[in-house]
């Protein structure tokens, strides 16, 4: 009895194996299509791998390049302001001397009107007004003086908007920090697949040490923002309204 | 007697501008580039109103004031910031470290001016 129950576990483990040995003739084509799948891949990897290394040493050359901009702009934007600085100390000397002259040419046009009560000629006063209309400059240097302060707004104008050059060079300082984390978590991508790293040289990124910016800087000539920042303030501040600071200066 | 403005900002282009905005109105600037020298021309020259930028290298901006607000020489000087930072967080911080004005950039001149002749007039 115990032998025929034996024999039947026997049997069905046989049968059990069977299913095993079934089961994995399906199995091995499938296993062989993945090994061959991962031939195929193996040396697709390999060749990312490379492009990602290949990108990677290429970084620090792209962030040297966008230092490079930010050097040179901010060059170029000096010496503009430069030549703003000169035209504007040119400007107010003119300004300044033709403010002289038109009071000279004021003070000559009363003292010339001054005589004419003591002229006794019927036509001095006729004579002096006519004088006065082919000589007297007061109303041109009037007007000059106008341009004159035109020019000073306007060259102040062209340095307010060189300021631009302050908020793009923080933007190009966040895109080469953006940059420089871009080549860490790629370099460590390499490091993990093949143990390849990248050489200290090539991960120079010529970020200058201590580099600070604002990676939220907009160039915005908006005076809201100013204004939420003069609310902020002015709990404990007496601050100044636009019309304040226009009447001060205008 | 001139009055004599230090710009602290790490970057020439403002520098530059400030120079120019305050010039007109006959004021002494010097420029430097970050809280550290500002910190070094402190004792050496006689400053009436400081303007520095927040973001700087070396020492910051929120740094330079609150060790000007602490030594006893200089916790008097008017201090204005110059700053692109616009956060709620950055404002209160820089009126918390003893900041008389804030203002943003990019600034208008005139403003600039009425802020300084209002500390220093």
């Amino acid at each position: 009895m115990m032998r025929s129950e034996n024999l039947s576990q026997l049997f069905s483990k046989l049968d059990d194996l069977k299913k095993v040995f079934t089961y994995g003739e399906k199995l091995i084509p499938v296993i062989q299509s993945l090994g061959e799948f991962m031939k195929e891949t193996v040396p697709l990897l390999e060749n990312i791998n490379r492009s990602i290394a290949e990108s990677t040493s290429k970084i620090p050359k792209a962030t040297n390049q966008i230092q490079n901009v930010t050097s040179a702009t901010e060059m170029a934007t000096t010496e503009i302001l430069d030549l703003v600085d000169s035209l504007n100390d040119d400007l107010t000397d003119i300004e300044k001397t033709m403010v002289e002259v038109l009071a000279k040419e004021t003070d000559k046009k009363d003292f010339l009107m001054s005589l004419i009560p003591m002229l006794k000629k019927e036509n001095a006063e006729l004579f002096i007004k006519d004088f006065l209309n082919k000589n007297c400059n007061t109303e041109k240097l009037g007007v000059l003086l106008l341009q004159v302060g035109k020019m000073k707004n306007d060259s102040n104008s062209i340095a307010l908007s060189l300021q631009v050059q302050d908020i793009t060079s923080q933007q190009l300082a966040t895109v080469n920090h953006l940059i420089e984390s871009v080549q860490d978590r790629l370099s460590s991508l390499i490091e993990d697949f093949d143990n390849t790293k990248i050489t200290e040289q090539d991960s120079n990124l010529n970020i200058p040490e201590g580099a600070s910016f604002d990676p939220n800087a907009r160039y915005s000539k908006s005076i809201v923002p100013q204004q939420e920042v003069d609310s902020i303030f002015s709990k404990e501040m007496q601050t100044a309204s636009q019309a304040e600071i226009d009447k001060l200066f205008n | 007697m001139k009055k004599v403005i230090l710009v602290a900002d790490d970057s020439p282009t403002i520098r530059k501008f400030v120079s120019i905005s305050l010039k007109v109105k006959g004021y002494e600037i010097i420029q430097v580039a970050d809280g550290m020298q500002a910190l070094e021309v402190l004792p050496s020259e006689q400053i009436d109103l400081v303007i520095t930028d927040l973001n700087m290298p070396n020492i910051d901006g929120f740094e330079l004031i609150k060790t000007i607000r602490t030594n006893e020489d200089y916790r008097e000087i008017p201090i204005i910031i110059l700053s692109s930072l616009s956060g709620n967080e950055d404002i209160e911080k820089g009126m918390q470290c003893g900041a008389n004005a804030y203002l943003l950039k990019p600034f208008d001149s005139k403003r600039v001016l009425y802020e300084v002749s209002k500390f220093l007039n």
